[in-house]
């Protein structure tokens, strides 16, 4: 053999080689990328929308103004929910292991003040705090706090409470009387006249004995609640528009695990009959737009996906908008309402 | 070239020259043998590459299963003590088994909380699953009887699919069990699952034994409800938890469910490519009598199913009623079974 020959079977050898090893890396490539979440700042939104939006991804927290985000300036921790704030500041939990904490931001992020310590060197004095909002006059914040009953620990619901704004260590204002051992009442939206509307959690007597969600209004603390839908809507995540006459909703199908965002008109004492503006699959946790004209909520693109931002304009008249998607590559935080100002 | 240029010279060749001609000849054959041994090394040289991406993945199989890959079954009416697979694109039966194996329990003899019984048609698209209460109390295949969960502590797999099969009168084809680890990890690999939960689940005395040194200890957790994207630890809290629920093992078995047609929805965006990672991951967490062709066969059948057409059944009373049973020497609270109602049940969505 000459060594021309020798050097083309050397070749054709390692050919085979290098070969064998494209193969192996040609099928890695062909995994699913199961992770697609991006840094929002290193994105930007399909659709410009007017105003700012805040948002949360991953315990960190987001501006969206124009197509850019910014992520706030916070301290380090588990940023899980925002809500507005009196003058533009922020309502935010900060979820920690066993309990959560509530404060006050500024804009920018920094910590103004802490309005709810729940943690606590003792463990049955770790509570949670969830769905902050502040009342219509903005001297109160509402949240679901989590009561755990002397008598049974394991009788734990949420139940809805406010404190003053200005002195949130004095003791709260009971509104709600959760059901035992359904996992409470949540998401609280203070109504200018004074009442409040929430999601109330109960089980159904009937042969399926499923739990269902019925959106609730009380026009006092602890007040007889109206059920405002009904337990086979299964409705919650209520979104009362500015002017306080339309209520977003998402309404959900629990054994196909899928939904539908939905709005009615509100009187002060019952709902209309609603209007269906997006078939989901998962759409949440809806908000309305500073004028009340538009709406944002999240959902998936398809079953599997993470949560991205929707915007449905023209989302309280009669000829709605088709949802539009404003972000992509993301995976926020679906249990997060998005704050929308001005 | 010409037709016939070259023959035309070999056989000059051949009237002048022999040694020339059987050189010539000698080459020719050469020549293809190399070829052939060429193609033969990049066969064998990608077919190794396939081999060597697929192992962590066949390993895995082998061991969980106990029986070979890619095998198709046997002919035998029973196999491993369950029913045989039926032919291709007949209705079967799987049986899946969920375990609390944390490390307060002895490692293969653990309980299982979770029992779902899955009947697939894949000719109408459509499944069943009937969550089966773990504290029914029947007579269970190592004898006498016993809650139905102590079936697969006693005598395994093979067991608790005998006393699903002797009890509900079901023939079971396949059967898999899961760890509390291996549905963690199994929905991180899938890069979490879309969940709506059902309700706020909170517990203040939720086992702190996932991730915490003392299985014994406890934790606080809230789980908030409505849409959501789960991870792995997160998608096992809220349908392992039962504490802060009315309903407890029923609003856990409903959750199960949910959970089963989420992880059925994550999973439409793997490809086979992403077996060896998720085999990897799942590790001593999975067993299951189904052959790794089985399971990509299934998971592809799955895909197709809309969630419609998934129907879900938890058992209520009066499919049974609460009572007491004696277990040695202590009194135990059991579900007592009212076989004419469940057997109503098992006819009408699990027919032979």
């Amino acid at each position: 053999m000459s060594a021309r020959q020798l050097l083309a079977a050397l070749a054709t050898v390692a050919l085979m080689a290098v070969f064998g090893l494209v193969v192996y890396s040609v099928l890695g490539t062909l995994q699913t990328k199961t992770t697609t979440t991006a840094d929002p700042t290193q994105e930007q939104a399909l659709v410009a929308l007017p105003g700012t939006v805040v948002l949360v991804q991953n315990g960190s927290i987001y501006s969206l103004h124009g197509l850019a985000f910014t992520k706030l300036a916070t301290p380090s921790g588990n940023w899980y929910q925002v809500a507005p704030g009196p003058n533009g500041d922020l309502l935010a939990v900060d979820k920690g292991n066993g309990y959560s904490d509530l404060y006050l931001l500024s804009p920018s992020g920094q910590v103004l003040r802490r309005l709810l310590q729940e943690s606590s060197p003792y463990y049955f004095q770790n509570h949670f705090v969830f769905y902050p909002r502040m009342s219509a006059n903005g001297q109160s914040v509402f949240y679901a706090y989590n009561w755990i009953d002397p008598s049974a620990d394991y009788n734990v619901d949420f139940e809805i409470q406010s404190v003053p704004m200005a002195n949130p260590g004095a003791s709260p204002t009971q509104w709600s009387i959760p059901n035992n051992y359904t996992g409470g009442d949540v998401s609280p939206i203070p109504t200018a006249n004074g009442g409040l509307l929430y999601t109330s959690f109960d089980v159904s007597s009937s042969n399926d004995s499923y739990p269902y969600s019925q959106l609730t209004y009380v026009s006092s603390p602890e007040g007889n609640p109206v059920y405002l839908t009904t337990p086979a809507q299964n409705c919650s995540e209520p979104a009362l528009n500015p002017a306080g006459n339309e209520v977003a909703m998402v309404c959900v199908n629990n054994r196909l695990q899928r939904d539908t965002l939905e709005v009615a008109s509100w009187n002060g004492t019952s709902l209309g009959t609603p209007t269906i503006l997006s078939q989901g699959p998962m759409a949440a946790s809806p908000c309305w737009s500073p004028t009340g004209n538009s709406l944002l909520f999240m959902n998936v693109p398809s079953r599997g996906d993470p949560f991205q931002l929707y915007w449905i304009p023209r989302a309280a008249s009669a000829k709605p908008g088709a949802p539009q998607q404003v972000t992509q590559n993301l995976s926020l935080n679906a249990l997060s309402t998005p704050v929308w100002e001005s | 070239m010409a037709a016939g240029t070259k023959p035309r010279r070999r056989r000059a060749g051949l009237s002048t020259h022999r040694y020339s001609h059987r050189s010539s000849f000698s080459w020719g054959r050469h020549r293809t043998l190399l070829a052939f041994l060429v193609v033969l090394g990049f066969v064998v040289s990608g077919a190794s590459g396939v081999v060597a991406y697929f192992l962590p993945a066949v390993a895995t199989a082998i061991r969980v299963t106990g029986q070979s890959t890619l095998g198709k079954g046997s002919n035998s009416p029973k196999l491993n003590g369950v029913t045989a697979p039926p032919p291709p694109g007949q209705p079967f039966t799987v049986l899946l088994l969920g375990s609390d194996n944390d490390t307060k329990f002895v490692a293969g003899a653990v309980l299982t909380q979770t029992m779902i019984l899955v009947r697939v048609d894949p000719a109408t698209h459509h499944a069943v699953m009937l969550s089966i209460p773990r504290d029914l109390w029947v007579p269970i295949a190592s004898g006498g009887s016993a809650k139905i969960d102590a079936a697969y502590e006693l005598g395994g797999a093979k067991d608790a699919v005998q006393t699903v099969e002797s009890d509900f009168n079901v023939p079971v084809n396949y059967w898999a069990w899961i760890g509390l680890g291996g549905l963690v990890d199994l929905v991180n690999q899938l890069g979490g699952v879309d969940a709506i939960a059902q309700m706020p689940v909170l517990d203040v005395q939720y086992p702190y034994d996932l991730t915490g040194k003392n299985p014994y200890a406890n934790q606080r957790i809230a789980i908030l409800p409505g849409p959501q994207r789960l991870d792995g630890v997160n998608a096992l809290t809220y349908v392992r938890s039962r504490h802060g629920a009315l309903l407890e093992d029923i609003a856990r078995n409903q959750k199960q469910q949910e959970l089963l047609v989420d992880i059925k929805d994550a999973a439409k965006h793997m490809s086979i490519a992403d077996i060896p990672r998720i085999a990897s991951a799942l590790g001593d967490e999975v067993r299951t009598n189904m052959s790794l062709t089985q399971v990509a066969s299934i998971a592809g059948l799955a895909r197709d199913f809309s969630n419609g057409a998934v129907k879900e059944i938890v058992m209520l009373p009066p499919d049974y009623s609460s009572g007491t049973e004696q277990s040695g020497t202590s009194t135990e609270q059991v579900l007592l079974p009212n076989w004419s109602a469940i057997n109503a049940v098992v006819q009408q969505n699990f027919p032979s």
